[in-house]
């Protein structure tokens, strides 16, 4: 075992050091090249009409490489898409971008994910942190539903519908209207819970859940909304008029579930989260240890736990939504190596191509060489070749992958349901950004021409006589 | 039981002997020493498998110690609960880990509640109220409701109850959530009694307790109390480790 271990440490130190080198060398030749490029454009010229008069060798290689930067931006498009799916749905259902929670406990044993006396806390947040845009309380609280023909679980949020601006940018009704979550009564649902209960707007749905003292409670809703699902999430959560909330948990109305802090920079969340703590606690608030994970995730680390009455939390929305990110860092995992085989084939595929390229050109070569071509020109010739291959298959697979991803995301392609899963959304969603367009493009083309430094290095090292008298 | 004797003359009574007469419900299913059942519990649920767990059930009385132990179907073999100094806390092999739960959880998943396996705690924990005279059946009852006594906590804070004037026992429950909505209707069609060599007297159990979910109709459990022996049981048992030992 330990002699596997060894030669499979070896065998990866020798190719590390193998790509470094290459690497330093492609580094140096592209440099020379381009040096070489700008004192005679007319290498440029031959590498081109070299290309053209290749067309069917120059074609399946770029198309080869249009199809894998198509890929490459297919794939980083729908990464994208997912966590901005996660983000826009977690921010909207679950969420602020930071949120200032925590729990109550009377006892040691007995918890409550509650904010008490959170105005204030609202007041100090509001007032210390010019980075806010809005603050929204929100409750929380996980219970069944039950319709007079089926029943399940779901998280339930407690809004106050007139301070949740971003909820009614987000949520696309279907039927009803989102603001009667005014009426105290009111019950929001998406799709599939609707579908799920058989309930549409009008219809009495029953709440049951134990209060955080374990007295069983219910109320009594009306749908007055059913929206459009927001990805994964939604189909776990349903939101009610806050004093609902309220009522079924025994609340009182200084205690609320968290505050829902969103800012006007999202990038800004870390810095916020930090300072807020700092703040909070010198403000006279106990903190809680920092634990990067959903509210719901703490309940036994927290009942396990000696102190009693009230501690906050601050949480980012990547925190929350830290039980479903796992499956965004899975799948850019594997987008990442499927794109790096790809390309490793390709990088091949190009090495061999402007190996035989070099055979077939070797008189040519000599030529050049005899009428006084210096060898870093001949360098320059092939791998500006190389480059023009890469750069034209690159631009052409960018501007494919971006009319598929168009022509994809205009179909409205809904998802199997078992696919809802991983892609947190039930149609696919394909989000091109300008980045990764250009990191394709350039990433591709720098392989491409890096790779293709070997074999013109060693057409440039061709003696003219020995490749005038080539045979072949 | 002298109270009890009287039971037409339940109207009448004042509150004091109302609670005396809730004592003396109580202290008929009181045994005071150590207790030991096997039980069978039944779950149905709409569009789910009826599922049917065997349960032991440990108890000693005199120092509120109570111990489930599941022992059936396969996939249920020795999780358990245990109640210590007013914690209950529930324990799944398959994970080895201990969880604290409130007093008023779901046994096992099922409608049934820690206090459905306990002694009855009637009088300590509610305030009495005499309703009226009703026929349940054949049977002659009286109907009494129950309101939870300031900063006690229980899984339903009002129930009413229909006590047998004939026998004195337990027939109907009806429990409500703290909105007032009926939550849970349970009958208790068998009773049983043994003599208890602590108590020096009779005993009385439910030999079958049959829960009804209000909230979701299609839900019922059924408890089925088997083998039933007041005998004295190991001095130590009532330990985490010893429930422990039962899954290793």
């Amino acid at each position: 075992m330990i002699i596997v271990l060894f030669l499979f440490g070896l065998l990866a130190l020798v190719f590390v050091l193998s790509v470094v080198a290459l690497g330093l060398v492609s580094s140096v030749s592209v440099v020379r090249s381009i040096i070489e490029i700008i004192k005679n454009p007319s290498l440029g010229l031959i590498s081109f009409r070299s290309l053209l008069q290749h067309r069917l060798r120059s074609g399946l290689l770029g198309a080869a490489i249009a199809l894998v930067t198509a890929g490459l931006v297919m794939v980083t498009g729908i990464s994208v898409g997912i966590n901005d799916t996660l983000l826009t749905s977690a921010t909207t259902l679950m969420s602020g971008h930071v949120n200032v929670g925590g729990f109550y406990k009377a006892t040691a044993s007995q918890s409550a994910p509650v904010v008490t006396g959170f105005k204030k806390v609202e007041e100090i947040v509001k007032r210390e942190f010019p980075e806010v845009d809005y603050v929204a309380q929100r409750g929380r609280g996980w219970a069944k539903l039950v319709s007079d023909t089926g029943s399940m679980q779901a998280g339930i949020g407690g809004v106050n519908i007139a301070n949740e601006p971003g909820m009614k940018r987000v949520i696309v009704v279907k039927e009803g209207n989102i603001d009667d979550l005014a009426k105290p009564d009111a019950i929001l649902l998406f799709e599939e819970q609707a579908d799920k209960l058989e309930a549409k707007v009008g219809d009495r749905l029953t709440i049951a859940a134990p209060t955080f003292r374990g007295t069983n409670n219910t109320v009594d809703v009306t749908v007055v909304a059913v929206a459009k699902s927001v990805g994964m999430l939604s189909s776990f959560n349903v939101f009610i008029n806050e004093q609902q909330l309220r009522k079924l948990y025994q609340l009182n109305d200084e205690t609320t579930g968290a505050l829902l802090v969103y800012l006007k920079d999202i990038r800004q969340v870390k810095v916020v989260q930090e300072r807020m703590r700092e703040v909070l606690k010198t403000g006279g608030y106990t903190m809680m240890d920092p634990d990067p994970r959903a509210f719901w995730m703490k309940f036994d680390a927290v009942n396990h736990e000696s102190w009693t009455g009230q501690r906050l939390d601050i949480t980012t929305w990547e925190d929350e939504t830290s039980f479903v990110k796992w499956i965004v860092t899975i799948l850019s995992f594997f987008a990442t190596v499927v794109i790096l085989i790809l390309v490793v084939i390709i990088a091949v595929g190009i090495m061999m191509v402007v190996w035989i390229s070099i055979r077939e050109r070797t008189r040519e070569i000599g030529t050049l060489r005899a009428v006084g071509m210096q060898r870093r020109s001949v360098l320059a010739m092939f791998v500006t070749e190389g480059f023009l291959l890469g750069l034209v298959g690159t631009v052409a697979g960018t501007v494919f992958g971006l009319l598929l991803t168009t022509g994809l995301n205009a179909a409205n392609i809904q998802l199997p349901k078992s696919w809802q899963f991983v892609f947190m959304s039930e149609r696919l969603i394909i989000t091109p950004t300008a980045f990764w367009l250009a990191f394709g493009v350039l990433f591709i083309t720098a392989i491409i021409t890096a790779i293709s430094v070997i074999p013109s290095f060693l057409a440039a090292r061709l003696k003219p006589i020995s490749a005038m008298s080539h045979v072949g | 039981m002298v109270v009890l004797a009287s039971l037409p003359a339940w109207a009448e009574l004042s509150k004091a002997e109302m609670v005396k007469l809730l004592g003396e419900i109580d202290d008929r299913q009181r045994n005071g020493g150590d207790y030991k059942a096997l039980a069978y519990l039944e779950q149905k649920e709409k569009e789910k498998a009826d599922i049917v767990r065997e349960v032991l059930i440990f108890r000693r009385d005199a120092d509120d110690k109570l111990m489930l132990l599941f022992t059936k179907p396969k996939s249920e073999e020795g999780k358990g609960y245990l109640r210590l100094e007013k914690n209950l806390w529930s324990y799944d092999p398959t994970t080895g880990k201990w969880d604290r739960a409130t007093e008023r959880e779901r046994i096992g998943g099922t409608n049934s509640r820690r206090a459905d396996f306990d002694e009855s705690r009637l009088a300590e924990e509610f305030d009495p109220k005499f309703l009226a005279d009703e026929k349940l059946g054949k049977f002659d009852t009286v109907k009494i409701e129950l309101n939870v006594k300031p900063n006690v906590d229980v899984a339903y804070p009002v129930i009413q109850m229909w006590v047998d004037k004939d026998s004195h026992n337990i027939l109907k429950r009806q429990e409500y959530a703290a909105s007032g909505k009926l939550a849970r209707t349970a009958y208790y069609p068998k009773w049983q009694k043994l003599f208890s060599e602590s108590k020096k007297a009779d005993v009385w159990f439910p030999g079958e307790i049959r829960i009804f979910d209000e909230i979701e109709k299609a839900n019922s459990t059924l408890i089925l109390f088997k083998s039933i022996d007041l005998s004295s049981l190991e001095t130590n048992m009532f330990t985490k480790a010893w429930l422990e030992s039962k899954s290793r």
